[in-house]
């Protein structure tokens, strides 16, 4: 029996680890979790059968909706201008600058901070401009807390995004970028027909990151606004969490684990269609 | 067409700050850093020098030399994809070095075909008139000429990814000729393909040229395609130009060795020989003969007033006849045959003259059964050569005496 038939026959042995860690971990967990969305529970063990209840609650709650609307307002903005300026940077940072990877480094410390640390950094100097220019405070000013948790989520994620780029760059062949230039195309044609069509597989990766980091973000949604003013800027997980600790009763856990599972399927349905559209537009080299 | 002048053009790469470190560091600790024979100044790496040319309307220039040579840079100096760090370039008689490239009505062959992977065939030779914003139908209508002249018209809406080599190479001279260029540049475009389709291709250049009046600057390193492209052929080693001249020139009267043993295959041999000045009659000793020259070679050296000098004689592998004659202008000597090959029409032997290899080319329908059967390995043979088919170099200077 040569190597190959052997592997092909007993393969399912050596796959068994890591199958088993991944069902007792994963997927059990999961299909567990499913389960108790459709119940009344406060532990696993007292969980009681009670239909689609808790989704025509999580559906009529008026909160959810508002986080909803938010997080995905918040999500828009935040990709567009994270991988743009992220671009721009790394277009700066692959040319000939002088220093660059200085440039590099720094663009990328903010990733290494923790977002509950930054939420409370950027909370101080938020609020310390806003005071400066006589207006309301984080925590009373709805609009403020929207455009902190962009810039917040802009200063963390541009590094990363900005290496993700870098790397998409420096693999454009330099002969097509010289072809382009003799072919007449100017800087500007270059990026737009040249560069951004040869570096799609990083904009596919990038685009994926952050739209599924801005879904989920909650560290920095907690530590910057705490969804002040009166909920206003409370995002889709911090909204989960608020359901299933926060409120008093039985009941509520189980809509919680129902709107995690409804915040699930989001997450999936416009990661999987943006990862289906970014792909197409791929080539191989 | 166009005409282009190179005067005096010289390229140098300036040291970049950590190399320049190290090779202070690399001094101190008495490496010496040689990787080729380009002149190291303290502004860098002289990869081009007084390089002067002048490419006439529609002529077709190749530029041949070892790696290293500077061929590509000059190339490139052409295309303003290389900055020229001193001289003139004109195209036309405008004056080009600090013209970006896509003003200076060029178009470029890469080696690499550099296709763009995310456009169809058609969309990659329309990309420059695109760019030009050029009118639809007449975009259509020259993309579709061009992709006849060159029998890719059922490629147009492949992508490059689904095609062979020697297809891509000619999407990329497609490109290239769309948009009816002044001169044409080509980065040695046929040395990713194999060698039957390189041939092919060889003849479809030529081909191409004799209908596109354009001005072709082409780059190799294989003397082959530059003898059989070229209208005239420029020999580069380290920077420097070593000789300029039509095919037949390069060949029959050589600058120097280098492009001596250059240009033709097998190389050609050289040998250890002295130019004797006696009485106004020059004579060649070589293996221990003495053999008084004809009147026009006499007459030649003459008028170069040598002396009495060393030299190195050339001589090419098929002017070398086997067996000892009785012309007293025949110089023989002895050779032991290391390996021969038999190619066919023709047979390359290998042989050793004095612990130094040779090369000896026999055309099979010049010789007697007899003489073949002697060919073969570790056999020991007369072999001679008629002086009037040798070249002369002078052994210290390397260059060609004979004028």
């Amino acid at each position: 029996m040569t190597m190959d038939k052997i592997l092909k026959k007993w393969f399912p042995v050596f796959v068994i680890p890591t199958l088993a860690a991944f069902i007792i971990g994963f997927i059990w967990p999961f299909i567990q979790g499913v389960y108790l969305s459709f119940c009344q529970f406060t532990t696993v063990n007292n969980a009681v059968f009670n239909g689609i209840t808790n989704y025509q609650k999580a559906f009529t709650d008026e909160s959810f909706a508002n986080a909803f609307g938010f997080t995905v307002k918040f999500a828009i903005v935040s990709t567009i201008l994270i991988n743009i300026i992220a671009f721009i940077i790394a277009l700066a940072l692959t040319s000939n600058l002088k220093g660059k990877n200085i440039f590099r480094t720094v663009f990328f410390m903010p990733n290494l901070i923790g977002g509950i640390v930054l939420g409370y950094i950027w909370q101080i100097l938020l609020n310390a401009l806003m005071s400066a220019i006589g207006q309301p405070l984080l925590a009373l000013n709805s609009k403020a807390g929207y455009w902190g948790l962009i810039i917040l989520m802009c200063w963390q994620q541009i590094g990363y995004m900005m290496i993700i780029y870098i790397a998409g760059l420096q693999n454009v062949p330099q002969s097509l970028l010289e072809a382009a230039k003799i072919d007449g195309a100017s800087s500007l044609q270059t990026i737009f027909r040249i560069k951004i069509p040869m570096v799609m597989p990083s904009i596919t990766i990038c685009l994926f990151l952050s739209i599924t980091n801005s879904f989920k973000l909650f560290d920095q949604n907690l530590s910057l606004t705490a969804g002040e003013p009166a909920k206003a800027t409370e995002m889709l997980a911090l909204n989960i969490v608020n359901t299933f600790y926060a409120r008093a009763g039985a009941a509520w856990k189980g809509i919680g684990q129902a709107k995690a599972v409804i915040f699930f399927a989001i997450v999936i349905v416009i990661a999987l269609t943006q990862l289906y559209a970014t792909r197409s537009k791929e080539v191989d080299q | 067409m166009a005409k282009v002048i190179l005067k005096d053009i010289k390229k140098i790469y300036p040291h970049s700050g950590s190399s320049r470190k190290r090779s202070l560091f690399k001094r101190k600790k008495n490496e010496p850093e040689k990787k080729s024979n380009l002149q190291i100044t303290d502004q860098g790496v002289v990869a081009v020098q007084s390089f002067n040319l002048a490419i006439e309307d529609n002529e077709f220039i190749v530029l041949v030399g070892p790696s290293g040579c500077g061929k590509s840079t000059t190339l490139r100096m052409i295309a303003g994809l290389e900055e020229i760090t001193e001289g003139e370039l004109y195209i036309d008689g405008e004056l080009m070095n600090k013209v970006e490239p896509k003003d200076r009505d060029i178009a470029m062959v890469f080696q690499s075909y550099a296709l763009y992977p995310h456009l169809t065939i058609r969309q990659n030779i329309a990309f420059p008139l695109t760019i030009e914003k050029v009118p639809k139908d007449e975009i259509n209508q020259r993309v579709e000429q061009a992709a006849e002249i060159l029998g890719i018209t059922d490629l147009l809406e492949r992508r490059p990814k689904a095609l062979s080599g020697g297809q891509r190479q000619r999407v990329a001279i497609g490109r290239a000729i769309v948009r009816e260029p002044k001169i044409l540049l080509m980065d040695e475009p046929l040395s990713n393909l194999d060698a039957k389709l390189r041939t092919q291709m060889r003849a479809e250049i030529i081909k191409l040229h004799r209908r596109i009046d354009t001005t072709f600057v082409y780059v190799t390193h294989d003397q082959v395609e530059a003898m059989t492209l070229g209208d005239r052929i420029v020999i580069m080693k380290d920077g420097f130009v070593q000789q300029v001249g039509t095919p037949q020139e390069v060949f029959n009267r050589p600058r120097n060795i280098f492009v001596a043993g250059f240009i033709g295959t097998p190389q050609m041999n050289f040998f250890d020989a002295k130019i004797i000045l006696e009485h106004k009659q020059y004579y060649l000793e070589f293996n221990k003969q003495k053999i008084a020259l004809t009147d026009e070679l006499n007459e030649k050296l003459a008028k170069t007033s040598v002396d009495t000098m060393d030299i190195i004689l050339g001589i090419r592998p098929n002017h070398i006849q086997i067996g000892a004659s009785d012309d007293d202008q025949v110089v023989e000597f002895e050779g032991k045959i290391e390996v021969a090959e038999m190619m066919g029409t023709e047979m390359h032997l290998h042989i050793l003259v004095e612990d130094e290899e040779k090369t000896v080319v026999v055309q099979i329908a010049d010789i007697s059964e007899e003489q073949l059967a002697q060919l073969k390995e570790d056999n020991i043979l007369k072999f001679g050569f008629d002086l009037s088919h040798s070249h002369f170099f002078d052994a210290e200077t390397e260059l060609r005496i004979q004028k």
